[in-house]
């Protein structure tokens, strides 16, 4: 196998396919998933908008992902249909709220994750820039993208110490002190806070992160082909499924109804 | 040329200016060390040089600073931010980007360079830093060295005239600080200007040209590199200033006769065939074994990787051991019984700290607090006037000794401190130096992990490597065993 160059290696990206589209339009289409998802009602559009999302994943160079969070989704599905046959007074219509929103949400959690992970935080600044963001909007997203990480590595360490003195270290000392907990994990997590982003706005601000000029990212960032190509198909898939969720030719077509 | 004339500063809030009326010349391609105890203005010099101060830290200005004919005090930090650049103290903080290369390209995009010029620059930095190894990853992934090398790419690929490092061998094993060290006389020949605040810089006593010592906001002295280097250990000392050259100070490890260990003290902490692995097939430890006695401060070393931090998470119960046992006066201790004998002070000691009051930190997580004992801790540790304060508030210093307090008011039998000396003066250092043997006078068993090897010279009696090689093995410090540590960590230069 031959060796990369250093331009290759620079240029190389992970996360091949739809994860080249333009950020700008995969966040329109996590928004657009949002509503569809919540506004869209009925098993099979249901689960045909958590095919098409995991579609779309796995040609994102994320099969692993997609393929895992649809079989996570089939059997909360099948859970939830479980249910309706098993009447029990209150906790069953609680388990049904609990269940409905899970359903909605596993798309978005699908989706959203794989958008994190595909896109380039310098790509996601650059086509947020042109879509006219300012600074003081993107800094704090790319930040909070880049130490949503680091919290969990700060919480660990956290809960190691909290172990060691004997505070909240068991379940009951948890269950029955839970405000407490919260205050014990949350004051260190945020004088950590305080303190990484005062250095991480330092170190920004030295290499020019208010420089108010034009950036450009290593990889492109525009709309193009692809991306038009991605929309009208979103489009189409979206009315589709109103369509068959709503109208009676789509009941006709779900069999529901002759 | 960066010329200071009169220039004081005093930041918001505060009464004392941090600078007081510096005149200082700093010609292109010098490279000058700045250092001096804590507080001594090191910090904020810097600062004003690369447009920080006044922009990012608001105060009062008196005087002049000029680069070349422009003057530094008019000029935004982002305009600043072509021409100087800055590596700080702390690698985890100072990234933005979570993938190496956009790391490396960041500051190369705020510029506004188009991309073809961006891959340029960061080629460039790739090849001349030798990071070609470290493209395509997650910044996560990397070692605190390895960050440091990913933020000092980052500044090179701007290109910037003078290079700022703001202690940059705190956080960094003896491998680390000598890459560092290969770097910085890279940027050296390059004919860059290069300016260092650091308290350790033995790493830099062959490249540096001029040596600042500053004193409470004023320039003291200005040596040359081999007025610096020859300056007289007791002048040194009392300067507050570590050695330049520490493995030839024999006299400071002499630490022998203070300890009044005797052989026949108990072996009352046995930890046998200790293995320990975040993944079956890795074993970071492998089959540790040693026995320690009551009053033993010991030293861990190793290389970043090695498994410190490791071991000490086993030993103390936050992590469970694969195999092995380990064995406190007789009984064997499960992981919760680690816990409850234990206590760990960390490098930061923001992790540890959850009250509202030092009085409510030190009787936390304690079922039946005697108020007498916990006065005489406040007095001991010099806390007493800051009972009634915010931990957030103290300094580093005095949060570190707030953590030592707690130790003392849960009576732990054994002692684990992580990097007590990162970035510490050697004042500071003599000081957690001489609380660590008065822990141990207490019979407290007392781990110490660090890289500062002046500190465990002058602090432990035992020394537990986990290099490959020694793999777990535990030895009396001798003067044969110091010299084959500092023949490895300080010379090579």
């Amino acid at each position: 196998m031959s060796d990369k160059s250093v331009k290759d290696k620079i240029t190389q990206v992970s996360f091949h396919g739809s994860a080249r589209l333009d950020p700008r339009l995969k966040l329109i289409m996590l928004i657009t998933l949002g509503c569809t998802s919540f506004f869209i009602n009925g098993d099979v559009p249901e689960l045909l908008l958590m095919l098409g999302v995991t579609v779309f994943i796995c040609a994102g160079s994320a099969p692993g992902w997609g393929i895992r969070m649809l079989v996570i989704y089939i059997v909360i599905s099948y859970l939830n249909t479980c249910l309706k046959y098993i009447p029990i007074p209150v906790v069953s219509l609680l388990m049904g709220i609990f269940g409905v929103t899970i359903i909605k949400a596993i798309p978005v959690i699908s989706f959203g994750r794989w958008v994190m992970k595909s896109t380039y935080m310098d790509e996601l600044a650059v086509a947020l820039e042109r879509a006219g963001l300012p600074r003081s909007v993107i800094i704090p997203f790319v930040v909070m993208f880049r130490y949503i990480p680091t919290l969990g590595i700060e919480y660990r360490m956290i809960r190691n110490t909290m172990k060691i003195r004997g505070v909240c270290d068991s379940f009951i000392k948890i269950f029955f002190h839970p405000f407490s907990t919260i205050e014990y994990i949350l004051i260190p997590l945020l004088m950590r806070c305080l303190k990484v982003s005062d250095e991480l706005a330092a170190s920004g601000t030295t290499r020019g992160m208010e420089r108010s000029n034009r950036r450009y990212s290593i990889l492109e960032v525009g709309f193009g082909v692809g991306e038009y190509l991605a929309i009208v198909i979103m489009v189409l898939f979206v009315v589709t499924l109103f369509v068959l969720e709503r109208t009676s030719i789509g009941q006709y077509v779900l069999w529901r109804q002759i | 040329m960066i010329r200071f004339v009169d220039y004081s500063f005093c930041y918001e809030g505060m009464k004392e200016d941090a600078l007081k009326k510096i005149n200082l010349e700093i010609r292109d391609g010098e490279f000058v060390l700045l250092t001096g105890r804590s507080g001594c203005g090191k910090s904020t010099v810097l600062r004003s040089i690369n447009g920080l101060i006044p922009h990012f830290y608001p105060g009062q200005i008196n005087g002049e600073l000029l680069y070349g004919d422009i003057s530094l005090l008019k000029t935004e930090p982002s305009a600043m931010a072509g021409i100087v650049g800055t590596v700080f103290q702390d690698p985890r903080s100072q990234f933005f980007m979570t993938d190496t290369t956009r790391e490396l390209a960041f500051g190369c995009e705020n510029m506004g360079w188009n991309r073809d010029e961006i891959i340029d620059r960061v080629e460039k930095a790739v090849n001349d830093l030798e990071l070609a190894d470290f493209l395509g990853r997650s910044i996560f992934s990397l070692s605190s060295g390895e960050k440091q090398q990913i933020a000092i790419g980052s500044v090179y690929a701007m290109t910037p005239r003078v290079y700022i490092f703001d202690e940059p061998s705190a956080n960094l094993d003896f491998e680390a600080t000598k890459r560092l060290t290969h770097i910085l006389k890279r940027l050296k020949d390059g004919g860059n200007t290069v300016i260092v605040a650091d308290h350790r810089f033995y790493y830099l006593r062959d490249i540096l040209d001029t040596a600042i010592y500053m004193e409470e906001g004023k320039i003291s002295e200005k040596y040359t590199k081999d007025q610096f280097c020859s300056l007289d250990r007791n002048m040194r000392i009392q300067m507050g200033l570590r050695p330049v050259y520490p493995e030839r100070e024999k006299t400071d490890f002499a630490v022998l006769e203070d300890h009044h260990i005797s052989d026949n003290e108990r072996k009352i902490f046995k930890v046998e065939e200790i293995s320990f692995g975040y993944v079956k097939k890795e074993k970071i430890l492998n089959n540790v074994t040693f026995e320690a006695s009551t009053g033993d401060v010991i030293g861990v070393i190793g290389h970043n990787g090695a498994g410190k931090t490791t071991l000490i998470s086993v030993l103390s119960g936050i992590l469970k051991e694969n195999s092995g046992q380990i064995c406190f006066d007789g009984k064997k201790l499960t992981r919760s019984k680690r816990r409850k004998l234990s206590y760990l002070v960390m490098q930061d000691a923001d992790y540890q700290l959850f009250a509202a009051s030092v009085d409510e930190e030190l009787t936390l997580g304690v079922s039946d607090p005697n108020k007498a004992y916990i006065e005489d801790i406040l007095q001991r540790l010099a806390l007493i006037e800051y009972r009634d304060r915010h931990p957030a508030s103290l300094s580093g210093g005095q949060k570190q000794r707030v953590t030592i307090g707690v130790s003392l008011v849960k009576n732990s039998k054994i002692l684990y401190f992580d990097e007590p000396t990162s970035g510490l003066d050697l004042d500071s250092m003599e000081r957690v130096s001489k609380q660590i043997k008065e822990l141990s006078g207490n019979g407290a068993i007392i781990f110490l992990v660090s890289h500062d090897l002046e500190f465990i010279a002058g602090t432990c009696n035992k020394i537990l490597s986990l290099d490959s090689g020694d793999d777990g093995h535990m030895t009396d410090i001798s003067e044969e065993l110091l010299v084959k540590y500092e023949r490895e960590y300080y010379q090579q230069y």
